[in-house]
Formats: C-alpha cells, structure tokens, sequence
C-alpha cells in the first residue's frame, strides 16, 4: 500500500492548552480515511496544519515520502492537497463554472479566458459526480449543500491527491448525502484518497475504508471501519478519563424559565423545558445542532417563529435584546472576542457596559467612584489576573477574559443566565474556577443555563441535562447520572433511529 | 496613551502658530487676525464636531455641509419672506426652523443608515446631493441675503471682546465633551463604533443609538449654519463646502479613528485649532486659495497615511477567535 | 433566451422606452433621429467615465476625484492643442497617460496604505481641483486650432465621432470584466475580498489597476468632452459631476455593495439618466430638479439593494432540522 500521507509527532500548542500532542497518522492512497474525536480533539488544528493555514511547533508532514514544509494555503494546493473547510470561501456573486475554476485559471495565468472551455471542464467534472446544476447560474442561489459540492468541485480541479474534507455533511439532507458519497467513491476510484472528518459516525463508517480516533489532542489508533462498531468507536473517542471535579446537584427552587415547542424554521424545532431557579441546566450537542440559536432566541437575537415563553409563569415575548435585559435574562456569548468583549477597551469599562445606567451620579453622568468600585468588586469576586482595571482587555489571557465576560453579566444582576461554551480555549485551572463560580451562582438562586459541546463539562456541572441534535431535543435526563457515552450517543447520529 | 497624542497636537498647534507669526513678520499676532480666526473657527469647529460623532461609529457623513448650506437657505427665507413686528419672535423662530431642519435631516441620514442598512458613505452621498439640490432649488442659484439687523450677533457680534460664535462653539463643545465621554450613551457610541457586534450582545440599542448620533450630527451643522449666514450676510448652495473636506481631516488628526470606537474631544479641538490657523495663517499670506484647496486635500491624505502607518506599528488588535 | 428577460440590463432599457414614449407623446419631436443622436453625444462623457466608475463600485469602492482629473485632464488637452499643435492621437495618448497617473496615485494610497477610497479621493479632489485652478487661474481656453474642431464635427454613417469612442470604451471594459483575469478579479473582491487573496489574486494589484482605469477613462472623457464643447474650461466638472456619474452607474444596476454590474448596464443607466433629465427639460421642469431626482435616485436604488439583499440572507437556512 503505497502511503500518500504521513504526519509524524505533530505537536501544536496554544496558551494552556496542548491542541496537538505528538499525533503522527498516515493514509495510503486511494483510501477513504475518517477522522473523528469530540470536539476539542484537535481535529480542526490537524487540518489547518495540512491546509498551511497554521504550522505546528513540531513535527514533519510527508506527502509520498517527500518532507513537505507549507508556509501558506496556496503552497500546500500545490503540493497537492485540496481541503474544503466548513466556510466555504466561495464567490455568491459569480457562476458555478467560474467559482469551480477560479485557481485554476489564476494558476494558469492565462491572459484571455475561454469561457467555453471553463465552462465545459466545469460541467465535466459535475458530470463525474452524475449531478445536474446550471453551471451558469449565480453561486448565491445555491443551497449550502450543492455549494459544497461546488467547493469540492473547486478542489478537485487542481488535480489534488488528497482532499480534505471538513464535516461535509453538517447541513446535508439525506438525498444529498447519498449524492456526496457517490461522488466521493467516484474520486476514490480515479486514485484520489480522500480524508473525512465528521461527527457523524454511522456516515463515517459508512464511507471509509478506515477510521482514527484523536482523543485531548493525542493519536488514539487507526481502525478498519469493517472491524469496529459505532460504541467501540465511541469509547476510543471518549475514553474513561473524568476530566472535571463532579459537582453536588442542586435542589431546585421555583421555575424561572418555561419554554414550550418552540420553534423556527431552519434552526430548532419543538423545544420544551422548564429551568428551575437555582439549578444548572446543560445543554447538550454537536456543532450545529441549534443550541446557539435556541440561546440567542431566549436573548431578543433570533426570534422563535412558533411556540411560547413564560418567565416566572407569566407569558412573555422577547423580541429584543433590550426586553431579554428586562426580563432579567443575561447571555454569555459563544465567541467571547468578537460578541462578548470590546477588545479596544479595558478591563473596566467591558465590566460596566451591561450597567452603564446604574452607575451615574444626579446629574445622569457616569460616578467614576462608582464605576471603580463595581468593577474591582467584581475583579476580586471572580479573581480576575492581573488585577489592572485599566488595561486593555485584549491583553488579558483567555480565562481571564471569559471571567470579565461573566463579570459584567453578574454586574447586570440577572435572573437567568446563559452561557455558551463556558471553558472553550481556557487551560484547566480556569476552567475549574468557572465551574465553580457558576455552581456558587446558582446556589445564590440564579437559573443557569449551560451550553457545551464538551460531554465530560456537562456532567460535572448540570443538574440536569438536555440533549439536541439537528435543532431537536432527542434527551432529556432528570439529573446527571447518565453516562458519557450514552449522551455521546444521543449527540450523535446513530443509523439504528 | 490618549494624552500623549494631545500632547503632540499641542506642540504642533504652538509650532506652526510660530511659524506662521514669523513668516507673516507678525501680522498673525495682530489682534485683528486674532479675532478674524476667532469668529472663523466656531464654523469649521460645529461641523468637524458633527463629523466627529459619526465617524465614532465607524460611519461618515458627507452631508454635513450641504446640511448645513440647506439649514441656512431655509433659515433665510424665513428671516427674508415672514412679516411680523417682533424681531424676537422671527429671530426665535428662524433658530427653531434651522433646529427643526436639523433634527428632520439628521432623522432621514440615520434611519437609512441605522434602519434600513444602506451604507454611510452611499447614504450620505445621496442626502448630500439631494440637499443640495433643494438648496440649488430655492435660491435658484443665487444667494438669500437681507436679514434683520439684529440677527447679525450670532455671526458678528462680541460680548466682553469673545465673538458670539465662539461662545455658541464652546458650549457645544463642552456639551458634546459630557454626552461623549461622560454619559452612558457616550459610552455606548464608543462601544457601538468599536464592536457594534458585542455592543449589541451587550444590551445596547445599537441602531437607536446610531440613529441618535446622526440627528446630533445634523443637528450641529444646522447650529453651525445660523452662525454662518449671519456672519456672511447670505445663504447659497456652496456654503461652507471647503469645511466637509476640513472637517474629516481636523477628526482624524485630533485622535478618531477612521475605523470609529476611538476619539479624543480635545484632541479635536485641539485639531481645529491647527487647520483654522494654517487656513487662516495662508489666507494672510496671499496663497491663493486654490493651493490651499490642495494643500488641505494633501494634508488629509497625509493624515490618514499616518494613522494606518501608526496602527500597523502599534498594537492593533485583530479580532480573531481562537478556536482550535 | 429567457434568461434575457431576467437580467437587470434588459429591465433599464424597457424603463428607458417607456419612459421615452411617455416623453414623446408630450412632445414628438424626442424620437427624432437627431434629438436622439444628439442625447447620446450629451451623455458620452458620463457614459465614458461610467464604466470606469463601474470597476470601482464593483470592488466595494468609489471615486469621486474623476471629476478633477477629468478637469485638469481637459486643460492639458487645451494646452496640447493651443501650445504644440499635437494631433489627434498624441493628444488621446498624452490626455491618457496623465489620467493614469493621476489615477494610480489614488490607487496607491487604497491599495497600498489601506485608506478608505472615499477619503483619498475627497483629498485628491481637492488636491487635483485646487492644483488645477490655481494654475489655470480659471482662464477659458477657446482658441482651439481648426483641425481639431473639424474633427470634432466627423461623422460615420451619420453618427458623431464622439459616440464612437462611447462604443470603443464600452467594448474594451467589456472584454476586460469578462475575459482578463484582472476583470474576474474585479469581480471577485467584490463578492469576497478575502477569499479572493486566499484564491491567490494579488488584490493589491487589482485596485490599483482599478483606480488608474479610472484614470484612463478621465483622459478619454477630456478629449472627447473638448471635441463637443469646442472649449476647455477648468472648472467644468468640478461641481458634483462625479455624483452625476455615480448616479448612472448605479442607475445602470450595478449593487451599491459590490460584486455586480456590466458596462451595458452603466449605458443604460447613463441614457435613462439623459432620457430624464431631457424629459425635465421638455416638460419644462426647472434645471435645478435635476439634482434633486438624481439625490433621491440614488438613496431609493440603494435602499432597495441593500433590502433586497437582506431578503435573500434571511432565506438562507442554518441547520437542516429533520
């Protein structure tokens, strides 16, 4: 079997937290290899580092043998590696054709483009894949599935040896899925070896001649899909390691928060829960399984389409921000930089922000006393380091900020809280000072609700657990006596429905 | 780091108003050129104060003069064309027809903008030429001229030896000083300039507040064109025109930044204070007006290579998420 | 062919017939052969600068100093004229070759320091507008030399000269949007500025081509603008023309956010804006109506791109909920 692809002690580090560990892998050519792990696993560090979008501390990649050494996206193309990422970096506003052929025709340097013939090499390789699209229709229009079609389309046109795909499948239906695989088996056949990262297990033991596991950044194994099944896989990925200190479960005081079928087209469906005052409710799922979009629908964000809320019993409609604010309802943001902090402010002014009214002296203009003395109640509160009031927030580590994004939602002194993805990129110590901060909070009667894609997290902090997957709750457990990989397994598509 | 940069415009304020007083060979320091600069800079400080506060939300508005020009044509025809006995009343009502235009035009700029999406420049661009059209319109090309005599305070008249338009300039000044860096909705226009994402994540009403902003803006230039046509004596399409241009350069260079969320109020008038003496310093020098028109051209480009070159060299943050 | 029917091209130019009917059942002598040749030629130099215009907007960009290089442009072209007796091709080449430059300097300061087009050419029209009438010292130039204005007044088949270098521009931007690398790259930044450097254009290069096309389209505008005047006055375009020329371009469907537009559609656009502002006349509505249509054009066409173009997002789904 000759290899196509060897990666050897891959190592990649990021401020507290180990993305790659020494992970060598290899592929052979005109294979179909999976590539799962939870999230968190390192799998998108390992494409990126294919893709020469990042480089890794350590480590050597060898493509047929030869060391390979990628200082940008385009070089690794060349050397023939073609990777279509979930953001598909397509052109809405021009053809399918032109989209498909755009590097070619750069790489070509071609001064005069011959549109028949774009057109026509367009249409063959779709052809290939037994599809039938108007390649001269405007990119925009497709749906998200027949983009990514067009994105592999795009990729193959450089005569890559091995394409990459990133979670293909996410947005897929099941028609279309059938359509992707028959294209991809039709690639395999022409010699291409093809790497498949998804969490979809059934689809990847469906597809692939092999599968390997990364697990916290580190290489568990290679398998033949023949020989394993979907729960062996699953406990490779999972492993038997508790990560977090569990928690005491609360008792549960009165409802804060009811919410019943909602839903709204393209994002969740029929979700109905209650969130108790003083409990911890996690919810549960993959990427794309409408946990965000729920969250920011109980913010004003996202407005549900069908399906009702009631906060302490009583029937609300929380069409904006500013009504989630007065109903007492604050929200921690999924992507701390962008949606929770200010980065060009420091420290002390991103605390206020949620409270800006109620720091002003008579005459309606901000107490700077007033404004100090909140926020370093807070900083000491949350054990915010540095302790510098003053210093841009951007400066601060990742744990740190993700506390001042907490901070200035308890300055607002909410009722409900939502967090999403609590710990994501902080190292350990942290994380387990989050954890406990929000345990403390509900004891005090906040209702918190935990969104984490991170199973071994849910458990250690929720009371109770939902599950969703494709914007549908599939569990809901009375407590947090349930297993991983059962939760796994719920998270994930299993064929046996 | 805020001060420093004030710092800087103050040495440079001090050094050109120098040399200008040496290269006239003191005719800078005469007290008449002194008080002709002191009625001359209120103008040009209401409109970059009004540019300021949009380009604090990341946003610009081309508009501001023709605003400004129209406020003053609709504000002619009034004080030219309503009969009554009482001056007090007409002159009252004139400064409430110039408000209201203001408030009117600063409502249309800000609800395509803030509401409907339509992007700043493209917004502006639209309302400027619109303006201008109507002022065109109404003074069929000419000018309005023949007010009472008592409207000329706010352009020409002093009190203690300070021109009025000054007085009008400072306290707007400082009102604008409190809104901006003393109230929450201050705070929350930095925010909205700065991440207008996290901003609404936060709470904050970003498009009532962006909203706001453009009737201040609007509001300012329309103040500013009662000082104007009272001072000139006349209302036409072109007035105040070379200040549009002026007025973007005096904010960048007093500390905002083109890409918004950051602005020093002082360091702006500090800035002012820079241009209106090297427009007037050349004005006494002879230098035709055209090369002045070019010079100031040059100096915002220059202006603003400056600040990108200064961001590349500083810290700039890149907002980048750090998944893996 | 049915596709025809749908394009936003063929839509101007059903508005620009009817609206023509409309003005010629008031007044029929609008469909005349001359009064219609004549339009065109009034509308050659918004045309011309248009489809430079174009490039800019495409990219998510704008330039309103054309309006000053087109002014100092036609000074230079007096000069040529009146000093050295240069003819006709040297004059286009030199008339060329300086708006270039003069575009290449905005391109310069967009591509290479990052600063907003709207910035740099408000400076550069200042700078160009105020170098230009200080030297000129806003003298008319009126003396031009006999074979020029004999040049001026050709016509082929009947049609004026200056229609053809309508045609020849329009031709030529044509070829470039369509079939250069440059011209899909165009095209690119304005659908996704990073994925086109990712894709490996050289964006950089591209805007500065970008701007110092514009440059050329303003050296041909002069020359054909003083073969029509028969004059060169220095302050001619420096009075908001460049609105006027934004106005067609957008006009002309090109979306205000970049990303799409044909020089055919800045035609149209540019002859629906002669058809209206001819009707106004016509109709004996005042000159200074004008400006006011083309301001409250530009803001409608603009609110209904941006509106349209929220529409379509909101239809796009997230997640595919079974």
């Amino acid at each position: 079997m000759k290899k196509i692809l060897e990666v050897r002690n891959i190592t990649k580090v990021y401020p507290g937290v180990r993305a790659l560990d020494d992970v060598s892998l290899e592929l052979n050519q005109g294979e179909i290899h999976g590539l799962v792990g939870e999230n968190g696993a390192g799998k998108s560090t390992l494409i990126k580092i294919l893709a020469g979008v990042i480089f890794p501390d350590k480590g050597e990649i060898y493509i047929e043998k030869l060391p390979q050494k990628f200082s940008c996206p385009l070089d690794s193309l060349q050397k023939g590696i073609a990777v279509t990422f979930q953001d598909l970096s397509l052109f809405p506003n021009l053809s399918i054709a032109e989209n498909i052929m755009t590097s070619q025709n750069i790489e070509e340097k071609r001064l005069i483009l011959n549109w028949k013939k774009i057109n026509k090499l367009a249409k063959g390789i779709f052809e290939e894949f037994g599809i039938q699209i108007d390649l001269d229709k405007k990119l925009g229009y497709l749906s998200v599935a027949n983009q990514q079609l067009v994105a592999i389309a795009r990729a193959l046109v450089h005569d890559a040896k091995l394409l990459i795909l990133d979670e293909p499948t996410a947005s897929l239906s099941r028609s279309e899925i059938e359509i992707l695989f028959k294209s991809i088996k039709i690639l395999k056949d022409k010699g291409m070896s093809i790497l498949f990262i998804s969490h979809k297990l059934s689809e990847v033991l469906q597809i692939s001649d092999r599968v390997s596991v990364l697990r916290d950044g580190k290489y568990m194994g290679t398998y033949p899909t023949v020989e394993i099944t979907e729960d062996e896989l699953i406990s490779y990925m999972v492993g038997r390691k508790m990560h977090y200190k569990r928690y005491a479960t609360n008792k549960p005081g009165d409802p804060l928060l009811e919410v019943k079928k909602l839903s709204k087209q393209g994002n969740f469906k029929d979700i109905t829960f209650t969130l108790y005052s003083g409990e911890l409710l996690g919810i549960t799922g993959l990427v794309g399984s409408g946990r965000t979009e729920l969250a920011q629908a109980l913010f004003g964000i996202n407005l549900p389409e069908e399906g009702e809320v009631f906060i302490e019993e009583k029937k609300v409609q929380i069409k904006s921000t500013n009504q989630a604010l007065q109903y007492g309802i604050a929200y921690i943001p999924e992507n701390r930089q962008i949606e929770g902090l200010i980065l060009d402010k420091n420290l002390e002014d991103n605390i206020v922000i949620t409270i800006l009214e109620r720091i002003t002296n008579s005459m309606r203009l901000i107490d700077k006393n007033k404004k100090s003395s909140i926020a370093r109640h807070w900083i000491q509160k949350l054990n915010i380091k540095p302790a510098y009031p003053n210093m841009l927030i951007k400066q601060f580590s990742g744990g740190n900020q993700q506390k001042a994004v907490v901070a200035k939602w308890l300055a607002f002194n909410p009722k409900i809280l939502i967090i999403d993805e609590p710990t994501q990129g902080i190292d350990v110590k942290a994380k387990t000072e989050i954890h406990q901060l929000l345990k403390d909070l509900a004891k005090e009667g906040l209702g918190i609700l935990v969104i984490s894609s991170e199973i071994p997290e849910i458990l250690a902090i929720s009371d109770r657990i939902i599950v969703m997957q494709r914007g549908n709750m599939v569990a809901q457990y009375k407590n947090n006596k349930v297993s991983q990989e059962e939760l796994l397994n719920k998270a994930i598509q299993k064929t046996s429905q | 780091m805020k001060t420093k940069s004030e710092i800087v415009l103050l040495i440079l304020f001090i050094s050109i108003f120098m040399i200008l007083s040496v290269v006239s060979q003191g005719r800078f320091l005469s007290f008449d050129n002194l008080q002709i600069m002191a009625f001359q800079l209120p103008e040009l400080g209401m409109i970059t104060l009004g540019m300021m506060v949009v380009i604090l939300l990341a946003g610009i508005n081309l508009s501001i003069t023709a605003t400004s020009a129209l406020s003053g044509v609709i504000t002619a025809l009034f004080l030219t064309n309503i009969e009554t006995g009482n001056i007090c009343l007409l002159i009252c009502g004139a400064i409430a027809v110039a408000t209201m235009f203001g408030l009117l035009s600063g409502l249309l700029n800000g609800y395509i903008i803030a509401y409907i999406g339509v992007t700043p420049i493209l917004a502006t661009l639209g309302a400027k030429i619109l303006f201008e059209g109507i002022s065109l319109y109404l003074t069929k090309g000419g000018s309005i001229s023949g007010y009472p005599k008592q409207f000329f305070i706010f352009g020409n008249g002093t009190i203690f030896q300070i021109p009025i338009p000054l007085i009008i300039f400072i306290v707007f000044f400082v009102i604008t000083y409190f809104l901006l860096d003393r109230t929450p909705w201050g705070a929350k226009v930095y925010s909205i300039g700065s991440n207008p994402i996290a901003a609404k994540f936060s709470g904050i009403h970003v498009k009532r507040i962006s909203l706001q902003v453009y009737i201040y803006s609007s509001l300012l230039a329309s103040i500013a064109s009662i000082i104007m046509i009272s001072r000139y004596n006349s209302a036409k399409a072109a007035l105040g025109q070379s200040y549009l241009l002026e007025s973007i350069a005096a904010a960048v260079l007093g500390g905002t930044k083109i890409t918004g969320g950051e602005g020093s109020v002082l360091g702006t008038l500090l800035a002012i204070s820079i241009i209106q003496i090297i427009s007037s310093g050349f004005n006494m020098l002879n230098v035709n007006r055209f090369i002045t028109n070019a010079i100031m051209g040059l100096l915002l480009i220059f202006v603003l290579s400056v600040d990108y070159l200064w961001g590349m060299y500083g810290q700039r943050s890149s907002i980048k998420a750090t998944n893996y | 062919m049915s596709r025809l029917y749908q394009r936003k091209e063929f839509n101007i130019l059903m508005i620009i017939i009817v609206i023509s009917m409309l003005i010629a059942l008031k007044n029929s002598s609008f469909l005349s052969v001359d009064n219609l040749l004549d339009l065109l030629k009034n509308n050659t130099v918004v045309g011309i600068l248009g489809v430079g215009m174009l490039l800019a907007i495409i990219t998510g960009g704008i330039d309103i100093s054309v309006g000053a290089i087109t002014s100092l442009a036609t000074v230079i072209v007096g000069k040529a004229l009146v000093n050295y007796q240069l003819n006709m091709f040297f004059i286009l080449i030199v008339s060329s070759i300086f708006g270039i430059f003069l575009g290449l300097i905005n391109g310069f300061f967009i591509s290479r320091l990052k600063i907003p087009p709207i910035i740099v050419t408000l400076g550069t029209y200042n700078l160009y507008g105020g170098l230009n009438m200080y030297f000129t010292k806003g003298t008319w130039i009126t003396n031009l030399p006999e074979y020029f204005n004999s040049f001026a007044k050709i016509r082929i088949i009947g049609i004026p000269i200056q229609i053809f270098f309508l045609i020849g521009v329009i031709l030529l931007t044509y070829f470039i949007l369509k079939y250069t690398l440059i011209g899909r790259g165009i095209y690119c930044i304005g659908g996704n500025e990073e994925a086109a450097s990712r894709v490996g254009y050289n964006t950089n290069n591209i805007l500065l081509f970008v701007y110092a096309y514009i440059g050329l389209m303003s050296g041909i505008a002069a020359v054909v603008h003083t073969t029509i005047v028969r004059q060169v006055a220095p302050n001619a375009f420096l009075t908001g023309y460049e609105l006027t020329v934004i106005a067609a371009v957008v006009l002309g469907g090109a979306n205000i956010l970049g990303g799409e537009g044909t020089p055919i559609g800045t035609l149209f656009g540019a002859i629906l804006l002669g058809v209206i502002n001819n009707g106004l006349i016509l109709v004996r509505v005042s000159t200074f109506w004008q400006q006011i249509i083309i301001g409250i054009i530009i803001l409608f066409s603009v609110s209904f791109d941006v509106l349209r173009n929220k529409r379509i997002e909101a239809k796009m789904f997230k997640i595919d909920v079974q």
